[in-house]
């Protein structure tokens, strides 16, 4: 990039956050681009890393840079870096489709429980299955005994509540605030692992 | 190894899908929020409703005060009395202010203000512009062309240069009154932009400027936007130059308020060409 003269001033890899959050702002895309060369790789690593499925990975980063261009005003500078931005936007944006899994993965084995005659889910999603489960076990293995449980219970032996707080013996209410405790550390989790990758 | 070096490579074509699905959620160029829309006419009306009111909190020594080209408040008033009498005239068809010099031919209406009060010359201003306005809704069809001043465009494209010259003298004289200077609203502001933007290449042809360029001009802040401008004979040059600056900003330096390092622009591409540019980009101004 050239340099302009006395007060001009060349842009490029040095521009601010706030400068380029200005350019996305005023529709422009090469602006856009830039971002994208310079974040994408981070945004992507860190959602592959939670996500630990490409596919799922590069969803998230197209998630978020469509958010970014549609929305630039919902980026603030004065917050924080565009890094830090657009990694805790793919974050959140991992963490749901985990726990989105999570969720269908638990209908789908009641499911199939409750009507053996079902087709086998595709090849792709036993694949997307499978490794974003390995990563949630790798997570609740370091969740405290009693929560592990009812998180087994109620997701992997895709029980209700009221089930699994009757199979682990315990009052309903009492799984139920042990399950909300049990997601939040999941989310730290899985959050954690994120940022360590961006 | 660093975090950067474990990184793995961007999936093939992730790049390319990721700006083609952005752009197709928002095109390239406009801006987020974008300004409601308005018409020329309401541009108009909103920046001569402006300047009526910045008239009226005038204190009476004010309009003495020297403001433009040696015409004091008054006799600038009154040159702005001149425009719209000679706006009048080509809605009616009268091709003799075709080709009238936009001073020259407001002379006469910035002289006779001599010895009037700001209230009469005000006054005398205001049903001006209202003509104006009384005018262009009776003619209707904003696309067709008009000829004044040495400009052929169309009458809403007029407008917008109308509400463009107001506001910039409304600033004239805001600075001779010390008051504080004015910014348009942001749908105002957005049309003048646009037409910023749109009469660029003719103000660079008007100044010589030949050898092709593309502009990839970025105008930030409420009403701004960005556009790619080709400008000089043939195709674009392949190193485009890049211009980005507060779309207020720039709305001055093309009036000649503002020059290119006052306003701390940045830019791409070959400083030197940006130079030329920018100094055709103010030889716009209508004074």
């Amino acid at each position: 990039m050239a340099e302009g003269r006395a007060s001009v001033h060349g842009v490029g890899v040095g521009d601010t956050d706030a400068l380029l959050a200005t350019r996305l702002a005023a529709g422009d895309d090469r602006a856009l681009a830039e971002v994208f060369d310079r974040l994408a790789p981070a945004v992507y690593s860190g959602a592959l890393r939670v996500l630990g499925h490409d596919a799922a990975a590069q969803d998230v980063v197209q998630d978020v840079f469509v958010e970014l261009w549609g929305h630039p005003g919902r980026y603030d500078p004065d917050t924080g870096s565009l890094r830090t931005y657009l990694t805790m936007q793919a974050r959140h944006r991992a963490v749901d489709l985990v726990r989105a899994e999570m969720r269908r993965a638990a209908r789908q084995e009641r499911s199939s429980r409750l009507e053996p005659g079902q087709p086998d889910p595709s090849a792709y999603e036993q694949m997307m299955a499978s490794e974003t489960a390995a990563a949630v076990r790798a997570a609740v293995e370091k969740l405290p005994e009693s929560q592990r449980r009812i998180v087994e219970l109620a997701y992997f032996k895709g029980l209700t509540c009221r089930e699994a707080a009757q199979a682990a013996g315990i009052p309903e209410g009492t799984a139920k605030s042990r399950l909300r405790l049990a997601l939040a550390k999941l989310e730290t989790v899985l959050d954690r692992q994120l940022l360590e990758s961006s | 190894m660093t975090a950067a070096e474990q990184r793995p490579a961007l999936p093939d074509g992730l790049r390319d899908r990721v700006l083609a699905a952005s752009l197709r959620a928002r095109a390239a160029g406009r801006p987020e929020p974008a300004a409601p829309e308005i018409t020329a006419a309401e541009a108009y009306s909103r920046a001569a409703d402006a300047f009526y009111g910045m008239l009226g909190v005038l204190q009476e020594e004010d309009w003495d005060r020297p403001a433009l080209r040696g015409l004091d408040v008054q006799g600038l008033v009154g040159h702005l009395t001149g425009v719209e009498e000679d706006v009048h005239r080509c809605l009616a068809g009268d091709p003799q202010v075709a080709q009238a010099s936009h001073v020259g031919s407001t002379q006469a209406a910035a002289d006779r203000q001599a010895g009037r009060s700001p209230a009469q010359t005000r006054a005398e201003w205001r049903h001006a512009a209202d003509r104006t306005l009384d005018l262009v809704h009776a003619a209707g069809d904003t696309d067709a062309e008009v000829a004044v001043h040495g400009m052929r465009l169309p009458l809403g494209m007029l407008l917008v240069v109308r509400a463009f010259e107001l506001w910039i003298h409304d600033n004239d004289i805001r600075q001779a009154a010390g008051l504080p200077p004015s910014v348009p609203d942001p749908s105002t502001l957005s049309l003048m932009t646009q037409a910023a933007a749109q009469f660029l290449p003719h103000a660079a042809a008007r100044e010589g400027l030949r050898e092709p360029t593309s502009v990839h001009l970025v105008l930030t802040g409420p009403g701004g936007g960005t556009w790619d401008i080709p400008i000089g004979d043939g195709p674009p040059a392949p190193a485009p130059v890049g211009i980005i600056a507060d779309a207020v900003g720039f709305c001055r330096l093309v009036a000649n308020r503002a020059t290119p390092e006052g306003l701390g622009l940045h830019i791409t591409g070959d400083p030197d060409r940006a130079t030329v540019v920018l100094a055709a980009a103010s030889t716009l101004a209508l004074d």
